[in-house]
């Protein structure tokens, strides 16, 4: 296994209490496979990918609990100096927005050719030829003038194709990639996530891809890891949630959303609202909105209960959840 | 939502050009942004017309014009009939009376000094023969209610509510001075997936019971389609096809139409495998520097030669004239024919014709 996540546990302290942003988060991922993680915001989706890489502020950040391995060793026992080695070379990060995750005073070239600089401890000249050649990978028009420009003068899909050669340039083994079409225009997303899609196989990486869009997750993932408050609610292969959700949250995320290809009546809406992390419900996190709450699910928290070998549910009643759906 | 046939708002020629200026002193104009460059449509009254397009496509521009917050360089906005484009004083704040504007951002849309009660019931201090003084506070709970917020609230802070009820907010403040028409530009595009669906829901809703015409602005076509009668799908400044909501989801005719289409991510993994990907390459042209002819070619799989030349016409084109179907509505194409895109679904009947 490329990264092994087990039990994490992160929380924040703020000035009006303590924030239980991840609840005891577990999940894996291989080599060459794509992985979903889904949620709303407050999920703590992209919380976890932070600790993973090891880039959230602490304090007000603390991590309480759990491990994560990465190619057989715990990052959370490594020193710093360790884990800035790992950074870059053995994971990368792509960010949501583009333009405020590069440096708007140093060239593309500069910030791309820093990457080479830093770790490989190249010359200047030589880190410039691989940053055109980078750029050419991901398809940048006229890469040898344009190594010089700055990021403003590129249009947000191009940024986003920086990002996405800065976090390949030194072949790291996982690339966790969070929103990174969520800012750029539908057909420009499809450019993008094509070419991510392209790279991941050329370089067998392992790809953890965060999102809260189930559309293209459907399109790339073999693997979703649904997140509510902090839990991993569900996780299964892709093919299985969308035919038969076994947790009535992802059931409602998929019945919430307006299909292209009908015109529906009324869309089915999750009631209320998300959890305040400062104070999530006893129990199920989810029974305040769930249309299928019980007295057990007021006090009992449910575990990630195994459904399949290969699919688990966080749910008292899954079973019913799955029938449901077959009618 | 009973559509009729009496137009409520026309738009005709609508063009808003930025100037580009150079200098200090002697400020002298070396260009234009062309936001928007000649739109026409009409909303009919209960209707809601969905207006569709990528960042930069001048939608937003359009939503700004029809509620007076930027003056058109060309055009004609009609209000049931009688030119509003150029109207002042008070003449003016009675036409905005009529349409209002829900904003996209809930977060910065709303003045975070001000309580939930002063936002929804400023409206009033504008137009207060809306209702009397007296009256206002049991109005403002009334509005809180239809939308779906606490009456209790009334004196809460915008901080104090999540995303959706913000919007919810935004929507009451929308509502107050009970117009006719309601310009939505991107209203949910800034909320999570499970609460969207309860704002959606919301202003269908309220468009039945407040007989309103909306007309809907967004990026997200999945959205557009399920809540609008007719659609317009936007590029660089024009729109480039406009029919009811079958005829540009199931038979599009316009070449960009069909790709914005395409690259709709669907939630359905089966769905994905038989299905036809267009995958358009570069990027919207410049505003600045729009391309002679068909402003779509450059990134056009079918372009030739008389689409550098000539600018195609918003209408019927000639190949379907003849044939009365789903495929015979307006597309701004030189070469338009039928494609379809979007995966048809079994359990919707809905046979050709």
């Amino acid at each position: 296994m490329l990264l092994e996540v087990r039990e994490l546990q992160v929380e924040f302290r703020t000035r009006d209490g303590v924030a239980h942003a991840v609840n005891g988060v577990s999940y894996a991922v291989d080599a060459g496979e794509t992985l979903a993680v889904l949620g709303e915001s407050g999920s703590g989706k992209s919380v976890t990918a932070q600790a993973v890489m090891g880039i959230f502020d602490m304090p007000p950040g603390r991590i309480t609990g759990g491990q994560i391995f990465f190619q057989g060793r715990d990052l959370l026992k490594l020193r710093e100096e360790e884990r800035r080695r790992i950074r870059g070379a053995g994971m990368a990060m792509i960010f949501q927005d583009a333009l405020s995750a590069l440096n708007p005073v140093l060239s593309v070239g500069d910030q791309l050719g820093e990457m080479f600089v830093v770790h490989r401890g190249m010359s200047k000249k030589d880190a410039r030829a691989r940053a055109v050649e980078l750029m050419e990978r991901v398809r940048i028009p006229a890469a040898a003038q344009r190594v010089r420009d700055y990021p403003h003068q590129f249009s947000g899909g191009m940024r986003q194709r920086i990002m996405i050669a800065m976090a390949l340039a030194l072949e790291p083994a996982l690339v966790i990639a969070d929103e990174p079409t969520t800012a750029l225009d539908v057909t420009v997303q499809a450019q993008v996530m094509d070419l991510l899609a392209e790279l991941q196989r050329e370089y067998r990486m392992g790809l953890i891809l965060i999102t809260h869009d189930l559309g293209v997750v459907a399109d790339v993932a073999d693997r979703i890891a649904v997140m509510y408050a902090g839990k991993i609610v569900e996780s299964a292969p892709v093919r299985d949630i969308y035919k038969a959700p076994a947790h009535p949250y992802t059931r409602g995320l998929l019945d919430s959303i307006p299909r292209l290809d009908q015109k529906g009546q009324e869309l089915y809406a999750i009631k209320g609202l998300p959890p305040n992390l400062l104070d999530i419900p006893p129990g199920c996190s989810f029974h305040p909105r769930c249309p299928m709450a019980q007295d057990v699910c007021r006090t009992d928290e449910p575990a990630l209960q195994e459904v399949s070998d290969v699919r688990g549910s966080a749910c008292h009643f899954w079973r019913e959840c799955l029938h449901d759906r077959d009618h | 939502m009973t559509a009729t046939t009496e137009p409520i708002l026309e738009v005709d020629g609508l063009v808003k050009h930025y100037p580009l200026t150079q200098g200090i002193l002697f400020k002298k104009q070396i260009g234009a942004v062309k936001a928007v460059d000649g739109v026409d449509f009409t909303l009919y009254k209960g209707e809601t017309l969905g207006i569709v397009g990528e960042s930069g496509c001048g939608k937003s521009t359009v939503a700004k014009m029809l509620c007076h917050l930027e003056r058109p360089t060309a055009g004609v906005i009609r209000f049931k009939g009688e030119d509003i484009t150029r109207l002042s004083g008070r003449a003016l704040k009675a036409v905005r009376r009529n349409i209002q504007m829900v904003f996209q951002d809930p977060y910065t849309s709303l003045n975070p000094r001000m309580t939930v009660g002063d936002i929804v019931g400023e409206p009033y201090e504008i137009h207060p023969e809306v209702a009397p003084k007296g009256d206002r506070r049991r109005r403002v709970q009334e509005l809180l209610d239809v939308v779906g917020l606490n009456p209790e609230y009334i004196s809460r802070y915008p901080h104090q509510f999540s995303g959706g009820q913000r919007q919810r907010i935004g929507i009451a403040r929308g509502l107050a001075l009970r117009p006719e028409v309601i310009v939505a530009d991107e209203p949910v595009s800034a909320l999570d997936v499970s609460v969207q669906a309860q704002v959606i829901n919301l202003l269908d809703r309220l468009q039945s019971e407040f007989d309103l015409s909306y007309v809907f602005i967004a990026h997200d076509l999945s959205i557009v389609r399920h809540i609008s009668d007719r659609v317009g799908v936007m590029y660089l400044g024009r729109i480039v096809e406009t029919g009811r909501d079958a005829e540009i989801y199931d038979h599009p005719t316009h070449p960009y139409t069909q790709a914005l289409l395409s690259a709709v991510p669907v939630p359905d993994p089966e769905a994905r495998d038989h299905r036809e990907r267009i995958i358009l390459t570069g990027d919207v042209p410049s505003p600045t520097d729009i391309p002679s002819g068909c402003r779509f070619r450059t990134r056009c799989w079918k372009a030739q030669e008389r689409c550098v030349r000539e600018v195609p016409a918003l209408a019927v084109p000639d190949v379907f004239r003849a044939v009365s179907g789903p495929a015979a509505h307006d597309s701004a194409c030189h070469f338009a024919e039928e494609r379809q895109v979007v995966p048809a679904e079994g359990e919707h009947g809905n046979g050709p014709g």
